[in-house]
This record gives C-alpha cells, structure tokens and sequence, in this order.
C-alpha cells in the first residue's frame, strides 16, 4: 500500500510539476484523438443520415455490420492498418508508418462506425412528425438533412463525444500505427503500458490519472448533453 | 371557377388492403370542402394526398391543371400549407418555427421574421415570437404551426380535425383566419373532421367517407351488410335489419343518426327492428347531444335538447331502439 501511495504522490508531483513529458504525450493522445473523432464526424455524420433517411436493399445487413464494427478489436484495426501503410503495403509509399497521421487513421476507422451508428440512432429517435412536417412545408433533402442534424443536435453530438472517448483511451492502434516513439507518437495509453512495464510505475500512475480526468470530462459532457435533451 | 384538384382512380394502401379508393374527386378554386367520416375512413390519408406528402399507389392528382409526378411534387408542396391534427413543431423559437418555410425558400432573414411575426399576429400570438416552442400549450402549439402554414401564403390549406382538443379561444381564431382567408383572399380549403356538426357550417361542400371510399349520405351509421330473404332484410353480421318491400342490390346500408327513436321502456314486440342496448357515450355537439347505443351494431342518435330531458337517461342505462325504415339507406 505504501509503494502505491508513493507512486501516487510521485505521479501528482509529474503532473502539477508540468513535466514536459508527460504534458507531450497528453497533448499527442488529445491532439490525435480529437482530429480522428472530428474527422469521423465530418464522414460519420452524413452516412449516417444517408443510411437513416433511406430504405435500401440490404439496409438491415448494412446495420449489424455497422453494430458488429462498433465492437471491432483495435489491435485488428491496427493490423489491417500496418497492412496497408507498412513499405509493402499499398500506402507504403507516403510513409505514414510510426507517424501521429497513421494512428489518426487508424481512429478515424474506428470511430466512423460509432458515429454513423449513433446518428442512426439519433435520427430514428427523431418525432415522427418531424419528417411530415419537414416535407409538407416544401423541404428539399438537403434542407431536411440540415434541419434533422439541429433537432437530433444532442444525439449527435453525443455520438462525437462518445467516439473520441473510445479513441482516447484505445492502446492497440496507437501502438502498432505510432510505434510509441519518445516525443514523436507516444500516446496516454502506449506510454502507460511502456513504463509499467520499465518499472516507471510513477509516470504510468501521472498519464493514467490524466486519461482518467479526461474520460471523467467526456462523460460530464455526455451527461449535461444527456441532462439538456431531456 | 377553376379546378384547384383532380383526383381520378386514385388507390392508395399501407400494406395490403387499400386505405383509399377514390374514382373522381374534383375540389374547385375557391372552395371550402368538409371531409368528414369515423376514425379510419381515410380522411387523414386523403388530407396527405392533397398535400402531396404521399403518393398513390395508382391514378393521378392534377394541382390547378398540372399533374403531379415526381418532379414537382416539392413545387406543390410549396403551394399547400398543411396542419397536421398534433403539429410538429421544432425544438427552436416560435419565431424561427414560423420563419423556417420563408428561409426555405429563399426569403432574407429580416424580411422572413417580419413576415413571421405579421403570421403570428394574425393568429392572435404577438409577443410569443421569442418564447420556445416547447413551452407552449396545445392550443398555442396548433396556432403557431397554423401561422407556420400561413406564413408562405398558400394557394390551399389543409386542415386535419382543426377542431379537437383545442381550447374555446383557438378554436375560434382558428375558424376566423379559415374563413377570413376563404372570404377575403379565395383561398381552397379542406379540412377533416369526424363530428359533422363541428365546423360545418364552414363548409360549402361536405364529403363523407368510410372505409377510404366516399359515401353520399352521412359517413356515421354505416354498415356493412348483405341483403337476403329476397331483398327485405339486410345482415351486419350482428343484427338483422328488416324492409317492407325489397330492397335494390347493395352492399352497405347506412342508418340516419336523426332518425332514430330512443325509449326508456320496452315498445310493442310487433315493433320491427327494436333492438335492446345501453349507452356508452355521450357529448354535446352544437345543438345536438350524441348518443352512443351498443346494440349488438354501435349506433349513433343524435337528439336535440329537450327531447333528451325528456328521455332522462344517463350513460351506462338501458334503452330501446327503434329503426325506422325511413332512416334506412341500402349503398352499392
């Protein structure tokens, strides 16, 4: 108990000491996290009002796919990814490989599925009246679209917020796209798990309880957003 | 006077069985029409057809001479101002809810707020612009999504059951802008309702449906029956309705609701089609009170004032009811 008290101590001291260190690879973690979950936003959001406004062929299997990549493993994500920006690979050549663009691609998979399952939701939560009255006051499709992302704004954002919690806190792609280079890519959760295991349990304890006040905030968010749209 | 719609061969269904069966429909310009029939006749789903938020499944619609196809169904919409029975209203201010069809269509913020709240007056809500909509109560909700429809000037509003669940004060605003705009400006209105007596004296047309076909007749009272013994009684499937002569082929057979002879005693057993009930609904409508009989069929009687003192009877009482030949009418 006593170590564990030590370490605690010592991991406060890193973090209100602004250790440059640790205040780098907070900021990657965030810097890259926010960018892949802003990102999948930009792409997310629009597929996702596609895929809810629309009856199509195959709609059902488009979604449990969707459901099913939610739950995706990010050391698979991270694979496919090492697959195709690794020098054989066929993005080899832009040299992405162990750099924060390649781990933000990585996110960026994996939090598109979150938010273009999560707009769904949104979307088919909406009032059904909604859509009558949109269309019976003379609504083009874009005009509809724009309107459903301000009534549905709290869901939405919701599942923006909720996509950059998965992110921030994900090891497997930030490790096999970032490589956990010192000053470079090491992220909160690859530098956590490196200096454990050196022993560095201090530092590990001073980035764990930063990615805990930031998972700490991304839920306030959600819950306020939550606590507004009720 | 012109043609504002033409409905010919119209079918329309949700699933299966067809909601709407419509040969010709013709509403001219300028008219004030009253569809009116029970819960489920169609009234709404034709109301939706005219605001060209539904297509049918088959026939055509033509809009002031134009038919209406894929192409320029958002036109036509744009000329329609419909109010759904629970309107929707968005979750922003009174103001941008009414503004919104203006910006839509390409109308400057300014000049669509001025606009907007020119409506809002109109429908007796100044100084609700800045309130949320939210927070409003059922009667303002329905006046604010009235002046929604108003504010872009429709050639036609569309208005479903306008009269239920609305205080006495919407209610009345609600009638005065549907007139005034019918007097003054020549607009065509339809509008739905399943109490006759509502609104009707609005109308210059009432058109009755049931079961999504129009009817001549009352839309109340009607029932579907086959005739057998030679024509001179008609089945529901729940009671037997008997003539004195025979009666043409037809199919349905409708009751007249002011026909109908109500005791508190048992009548003479030679009395033909005396059927026994209770009552299970009542409510006063304009100078009528209606009546609800289950008697096997659920009728409607709708009696005045002083003959229902002198019945005295409450809800839940059994009663006797007479159907005179009179008040019968064999459909196709």
């Amino acid at each position: 108990m006593g170590y564990f008290i030590d370490s605690f101590r010592a991991a406060l001291e890193l973090i209100f000491r602004f250790d440059p260190d640790v205040y780098f690879i907070v900021w990657t973690s965030i810097k890259v996290s926010l960018v892949a979950a802003f990102g999948a936003a930009a792409v997310g959001v629009p597929i996702g009002i596609l895929i809810a406004l629309n009856r199509f062929r195959g709609k059902q299997a488009v979604l449990m796919i969707l459901n099913t990549l939610m739950a995706l493993p990010t050391v698979v994500v991270g694979l496919i990814f090492y697959g195709f920006l690794s020098r054989r690979g066929i993005l080899g050549d832009l040299g992405l490989l162990f750099t924060p663009t390649g781990i933000i691609l990585g996110l960026f998979a994996l939090a598109v599925p979150i938010v273009v399952n999560l707009t769904i939701a949104a979307i088919q939560g909406l009032d059904p009246r909604f859509f009558l009255t949109c269309r019976s006051l003379g609504a083009t499709p874009a005009q509809q679209a724009w309107m459903i992302l301000k009534e549905a704004r709290f869901g939405v954002t919701a599942a923006v917020v909720m996509a950059f919690g998965r992110v921030v806190s994900e090891v497997g792609i930030a490790m096999m796209l970032g490589g956990n280079i010192r000053g470079f890519t090491r992220t909160m959760t690859t530098a956590i798990a490196l200096e454990t295991s050196k022993g560095e349990f201090e530092l590990g304890l001073a980035l764990g309880l930063v990615l805990l006040t930031v998972a700490f905030a991304v839920n306030g968010a959600l819950f306020i957003l939550q606590m507004r749209n009720s | 006077m012109s043609t504002a719609y033409l409905l010919e061969n119209i079918s329309f269904s949700y699933d299966v069985a067809p909601v709407l069966t419509i040969d010709r429909f013709e509403i001219a310009a300028g008219e004030i029409v009253a569809l009116v029939g029970p819960n489920g006749s169609g009234k709404t789903t034709l109301l939706k057809q005219l605001a060209f938020v539904e297509r049918p499944d088959s026939g055509t619609i033509s809009f002031f001479g134009e038919r209406s196809i894929s192409a320029n169904l958002i036109a036509f919409r744009r000329r329609v101002g419909f109010l759904l029975q629970h309107p929707y209203l968005f979750h922003t201010s009174v103001l941008s809810n009414v503004a919104w069809p203006l910006r839509i269509r390409g109308v400057s913020v300014r000049t669509a707020n001025e606009m907007a709240v020119a409506a809002l007056d109109r429908v007796g809500l100044s100084g609700f612009a800045h309130r949320r909509a939210g927070s409003l109560s059922g009667g303002e909700t329905q006046r604010v999504a009235l002046a929604r429809a108003l504010v872009i000037e429709p050639e036609v509003l569309l208005l479903d059951e306008p009269a239920n669940n609305l205080d006495r004060e919407s209610r009345r605003r609600t009638e005065e802008v549907v007139s005034q705009l019918n007097r003054e400006h020549g607009r065509t209105v339809v509008f739905t309702t399943h109490n006759l007596s509502t609104w009707a004296n609005l109308a210059h047309r009432i058109v009755n449906l049931h079961q999504g076909r129009m009817i001549s007749g009352q839309s109340e009272n009607v029932f579907d029956g086959e005739l057998r013994e030679g024509g001179t009684m008609v089945n529901t499937g729940r009671l037997s309705l008997r003539f004195t002569s025979p009666q043409p082929a037809g199919s349905r057979i409708t009751v007249d609701p002011e026909k109908l002879t109500l005791l508190k005693t048992p009548p003479d057993p030679s009395c033909p089609n005396t059927f026994q009930g209770r009552i299970v609904g009542l409510s006063v409508s304009g100078d009528h009170i209606r009546i609800e009989v289950d008697a096997g069929e659920k009728f409607l009687v709708l009696v005045n004032q002083p003959a229902w003192d002198t019945l005295s009877h409450g809800f839940g009482d059994r009663v006797w009811l007479i159907v005179d030949e009179g008040s019968l009418t064999i459909l196709p």
